[in-house]
């Protein structure tokens, strides 16, 4: 395999809650085999399920699309999210991200909402902080109307 | 013979807990993701109040067979976690996470949750 390549993928799908694991899996044994860190490939595997959740539960409409990029090192990659969703919804997202990147420490911020949010089912954005923290990827949103890309980036 | 037992089992996720003696045996298998949440706060609450009834001092949790945890069900964790750190001294319990190294998900997540509460938590390989 050359040292450069990029692989890469993308799906479109029905948001749905069984549907994440499944995804989840797939990249994990699909990169696995071409990239060279596994570390890495489950960092951005772990981005998929919980980007993938947040979409089952708050997209409107019935189509997801979902595109992982990868150097075949594993050194780079990018996972982009796009769906539907509602007002209320873009800003909550918004105020999420906007508290992840305004974070010195990711990990403190993702400890801190773990601490102000325990047993609670309601909405907290710790999936999203845990992509931060854990996954060690860059947050950004892209908003088009009622459609909100959202990226994690290495 | 076991004194007390729990089991919760939903997809492919399973939850099972024995007490014997005051020892508790926890292990979680499977893919713990939104649609099992409720399902193991219940687990999660029941072997709490065992631990308090039978005054455990320790509960092992064995997720070597625990393929994904996702962020909710990590909520419930640290729910947990966090309503042994408020017992008196004599209701605190310690937790023993047992993790595999080939689960890469797990040192992460297993290590936040011990910077809550090192006191309680230790987390082995």
């Amino acid at each position: 395999m050359p040292e450069q390549a990029i692989l890469n993928f993308g799906l479109q799908l029905q948001p749905q809650p069984r549907m994440v694991s499944v995804v989840r899996r797939f990249v994990e044994e699909s990169f696995e085999k071409m990239v060279g860190d596994p570390d890495a490939v489950h960092r951005v595997s772990l981005a998929v399920h919980e980007l993938l959740e947040n979409a089952a539960k708050y997209a409107v409409g019935d189509k997801t699309g979902l595109t992982v990029h990868f150097d075949a090192q594993g050194s780079t990659a990018s996972i982009k999210l796009t769906n539907r969703t509602t007002p209320e919804h873009i800003a909550r997202l918004r105020a999420c991200i906007d508290a992840i990147q305004a974070a010195a420490e990711p990990f403190v911020h993702y400890r801190n909402l773990m601490r102000s949010n325990f047993g609670t089912a309601a909405e907290s954005g710790l999936g999203l902080a845990r992509i931060r923290a854990e996954g060690e990827l860059n947050l950004s949103l892209e908003i088009r109307g009622d459609t909100v890309t959202i990226v994690a980036s290495s | 013979m076991t004194s007390w037992a729990r089991n919760t089992t939903e997809n492919d996720f399973a939850a099972n807990a024995t007490a014997d003696q005051g020892r508790i045996l926890v292990s979680l298998s499977g893919t713990a993701d939104v649609t099992i949440r409720n399902h193991l706060d219940h687990f999660l609450r029941e072997v709490h109040q065992e631990a308090q009834r039978c005054r455990a001092e320790e509960v092992t949790v064995d997720v070597r067979q625990l393929e994904f945890m996702n962020s909710s069900c990590l909520k419930c964790l640290v729910w947990w976690v966090s309503t042994v750190q408020e017992q008196p001294a004599e209701g605190k319990y310690k937790i023993v996470f047992v993790s595999s190294p080939s689960l890469y998900w797990q040192r992460r997540s297993l290590d936040a949750l011990a910077c809550l509460a090192d006191d309680i938590i230790s987390v082995q390989t």
